[in-house]
């Protein structure tokens, strides 16, 4: 797949601190690309970075196969960390300079702005919204003149559920339409429920990146419970291509290899004469992925 | 640099703050002198204090005496020129108009030519002003072109302290502390230091520092005739000198705010 973003070693450092260390991935065209980590790894530094309002220590970074910098920047729709603009001028008035700066003759203000729901507070001041609507602003500003690319850095701050709900459905649907999507966020649901590809990021060092399918494989895990549960754990044992069994209250958690499937457990328990009363496939979720990740060493 | 200004215009033309510090420019320049060349301001007690500056008014003396009132007047607008580039960093503004597609020395010049600009309007202010008040107290336009270098003083003064303020904001970037320094500075700092570097030396260097430099080329009305005279007599620097010297400034301000801007984070 053709890469939209190519990072190579970008390393930062504030005096002493390390923000970020030989970071290096690429952007598939067409993902929705998630970077996690805790508060402090540097996910927003990187973002920084590679919108040109940071300078990288050392490394690399291109856009479009190496498009100059500023030209790549008009094709990208960039929020980063707060939605930034003229408190004393309206939604209209700002996005128009958005506009200006980003060379987009097309005026696309008007279904933007209804698009994020913000048309009927139009002229109102930027400095009379709600935190809410600020980032929705900022969103609709970030989708001004047909981007390639949205770089969003936490974008569901401030949303109520149904605000977090709506954004998930823009990216979708945006996605659907061909924009890649960089989403920086701390909301590890958020991301699993919209990614396909994901860097976790820890100190500043890159901890994996890849497809979300590839980085989440044989990390599966498949919860039992029968009448006998001793038995059961007795006979799991025996089971080849079972890593682990955690029991926990009247549970069995199997953490298995990728080829052991719920069927196969259902079928070697069945011959063994028993019979499971539940029986679920856990997907690990990346959460539990980020935490034991981002919390070794 | 059209479509710079053209942005830098959407920028500001809504903002309250611009109108009303402009607006107060241009009415309070005027009229302070207006009450002046009536002999309303005076020197001392009630009706019956004095007004030596009133005679000041007429073609050539007016355009000295505008441009060293000018001098003080000019505070307004430099605020006006450290509060537009500081919001843009309290807004983080500066920060998304270059995710948004804008160089960095776009962005850095797009302020540069709004302080021409302002220089520029500034001085046909000063213009349009000292010829209706010459016309007004001289009875004609006779004489109107003599000393009318100081129209371009004027310009040179105008955009050293404006780049003054463009180079307080960009380095110190909250708007209260930049106001603060900026008026400590060109009210009491400066004058420290220009008393420290002439006492310490026989030609008066300390009078080239950053806004003395332009200030001196409008020197107290009253006293450009003494003071003509004393330079005959005491070591002194030229116009010239002092013109080289603003000049410098201004290319000073302008590099090395653009060295710390490209070299910086933003």
């Amino acid at each position: 797949m053709k890469s939209i973003l190519s990072i190579q070693n970008v390393s930062k450092s504030y005096g002493p601190v390390r923000a970020l260390h030989t970071v290096s991935f690429d952007v598939p065209e067409g993902s929705v690309f998630g970077i996690l980590g805790p508060n402090g790894s540097g996910k927003t530094t990187l973002l920084g970075i590679v919108l040109d309002v940071l300078i990288a220590g050392a490394g690399t970074y291109s856009w479009f196969d190496g498009m100059s910098p500023d030209a790549a920047r008009r094709e990208i729709g960039a929020l980063l960390e707060t939605p930034n603009f003229y408190h004393y001028l309206s939604a209209f008035d700002n996005l128009q300079i958005t506009a200006a700066i980003r060379k987009k003759g097309k005026d696309d203000r008007i279904p933007i702005l209804k698009q994020v729901g913000l048309f009927e507070r139009k002229d109102s001041r930027f400095q009379t919204y709600s935190l809410g609507m600020k980032q929705r602003l900022a969103i609709g500003a970030a989708l001004l003149g047909n981007p390639k690319v949205l770089v969003l850095d936490e974008p569901t701050n401030g949303l109520d559920p149904a605000g977090i709900a709506e954004i998930r459905e823009l990216i979708r649907k945006l996605n659907k339409e061909g924009i890649t999507i960089i989403i920086a966020s701390h909301l590890l649901d958020e991301i699993e429920k919209v990614c396909t590809h994901v860097a976790i990021l820890k100190k500043g060092e890159l901890l994996l990146n890849g497809p979300v399918n590839e980085v989440l494989l044989s990390e599966d895990q498949v919860e039992v419970r029968a009448a006998d549960m001793i038995l059961l754990q007795q006979v799991l044992q025996k089971m080849s291509g079972i890593r682990k069994i955690n029991g926990s209250g009247d549970t069995l958690n199997l953490t298995c290899e990728p080829s052991v499937t719920p069927v196969a457990v259902n079928e070697f328990c069945i011959k063994n004469g028993i019979v499971l009363s539940h029986l679920l496939l856990k997907k690990k979720s990346l959460e539990t992925k980020f935490m034991e990740l981002t919390n070794k060493g | 640099m059209k479509e710079l200004l053209a942005i830098e215009w959407l920028k500001i033309r809504r903002f309250r703050t611009f109108w009303i510090l402009s607006g107060l420019f241009i009415v309070l320049l005027p009229l302070w002198n207006y009450e002046i060349s009536q002999g309303v301001i005076r020197a001392g007690g009630g009706n019956k204090g004095v007004n030596f500056l009133s005679t000041q008014y007429s073609f050539p003396d007016v355009w000295n005496n505008l441009g060293w009132w000018g001098s003080i007047f000019i505070m307004f607008i430099s605020i006006l020129v450290i509060i537009i580039i500081t919001q843009e960093y309290s807004y983080r503004t500066n920060r998304q108009n270059i995710m948004d597609g804008w160089k960095k020395l776009q962005f850095y010049h797009a302020k540069v030519y709004l302080v021409i600009v302002l220089s520029f309007v500034v001085t046909v202010y000063f213009f349009l002003l000292g010829v209706v008040f010459g016309r007004v107290n001289s009875g004609s336009f006779t004489g109107v072109f003599d000393e009318f270098q100081h129209t371009a003083y004027f310009f040179l003064l105008t955009l050293d302290y404006l780049g003054f303020a463009l180079l307080i904001g960009l380095f110190i970037k909250k708007t209260g502390l930049a106001i603060g320094l900026f008026i400590l500075y060109s009210l009491i700092i400066e004058n420290l230091l220009r008393g420290m570097i002439n006492h310490y030396t026989d030609l008066p260097w300390g009078n080239l520092l950053p806004l003395q430099a332009s200030d001196e080329l409008f020197p107290f009305p009253l006293l450009r005739q003494a003071r003509a005279a004393m330079m005959a007599q005491t070591p002194s620097l030229s116009m010239t000198v002092y013109t080289c010297g603003a000049s410098a400034w201004c290319l000073i301000y302008y590099f090395s705010c653009r060295a710390s801007l490209l070299r910086n984070d933003w």
